[in-house]
């Protein structure tokens, strides 16, 4: 399992499965309402990004009660979360660093 | 409309058609009805996003059909990766532009020659010195090595054919006994 930076759309899609399991339309909505509606992603993109999640064990199938075909949810797994988690401290490390060069550019 | 989506999906590898293609077409179904209550730039919005994302995603899970797990995952942002199973070598591209350029330079010399006897005469005058156009020329030989150059890369690519490649793929423990 890799980790690497990940895709914007990629993140929201974790995110949203890190808070609970998600199917595929609860997860779009829910990418699109994190962005404050600048991220709508097509099915086309969302269900790309969730095979290569799953192919990569970051994200796993999990059985609800409404597990008809159409409507299967994922969640993370325990592996997944660790990334995401090393995901977000990069990004914490980057927005600090980025921010006191704004502030000290500014002064 | 659902029909198109549906028809779409058929651009999709099999495999993933299978596997994803009912649970796609109930995510587009509810958007659909939820797109249906807005404004027609909204549904128009919905209708080009999905077809770029179906045709883009079909191209990707194509291209990763072909090339495999060295095909690099779009989840990850995109950064130069070293792939260090297949090198050109850097001394091949020099050789093969000398030798392009001497037959560059044979072919002006030969016309030169050509030129210098008028074609009713029999004497041969004297040979007139070959003009060399330096620059179309070079940008000939460059443009020439770098279209070679990503051809022969796209094919071997695609066709996984480099020498060290089947060796990165060699596993002993598989190989049939006796």
């Amino acid at each position: 399992m890799e980790s690497l930076p990940v895709t914007e759309p990629v993140l929201l899609i974790l995110l949203s499965l890190a808070e609970q399991p998600r199917h595929g339309y609860a997860i779009l909505q829910d990418v699109q309402e994190m962005s404050g509606g600048r991220v709508t992603l097509s099915t086309g993109t969302l269900y790309g990004a969730l095979r290569r999640l799953l192919d990569d064990g970051w994200i796993e199938r999990f059985d609800q009660e409404d597990n008809s075909r159409g409507r299967q949810a994922y969640r993370l797994t325990p592996g997944g979360r660790r990334n995401l988690q090393q995901e977000v401290s990069r990004l914490k490390q980057l927005t600090r660093v980025a921010s006191l060069r704004v502030a000290r550019k500014e002064t | 409309m659902f029909s198109l989506y549906r028809s779409l999906l058929y651009l999709y590898p099999p495999a993933h058609r299978y596997e994803y293609g009912e649970e796609m077409m109930t995510v587009f179904r509810e958007i659909q009805s939820e797109t249906a209550k807005q404004g027609t730039l909204a549904r128009g919005l919905f209708w080009v996003r999905e077809v770029q994302g179906l045709l883009t995603g079909a191209v990707r899970e194509h291209l990763r059909t072909i090339i495999g797990s060295r095909y690099p995952s779009p989840i990850f942002s995109r950064r130069l990766s070293m792939r260090s199973e297949f090198r050109f070598p850097k001394a091949t591209v020099t050789l093969m532009t000398i030798i392009l350029a001497a037959v560059v330079m044979a072919i002006e010399k030969a016309t030169a020659i050509q030129n210098s006897v008028p074609p009713s005469s029999q004497h041969v005058g004297p040979i007139q010195p070959a003009h060399f156009t330096f620059l179309p020329t070079l940008l000939l030989i460059l443009s020439f090595g770098c279209i070679s150059g990503l051809l022969g890369w796209a094919i071997l690519f695609a066709l996984h054919r480099s020498g060290a490649q089947r060796l990165a793929d060699f596993d002993p423990s598989r190989e049939p006994v006796g």
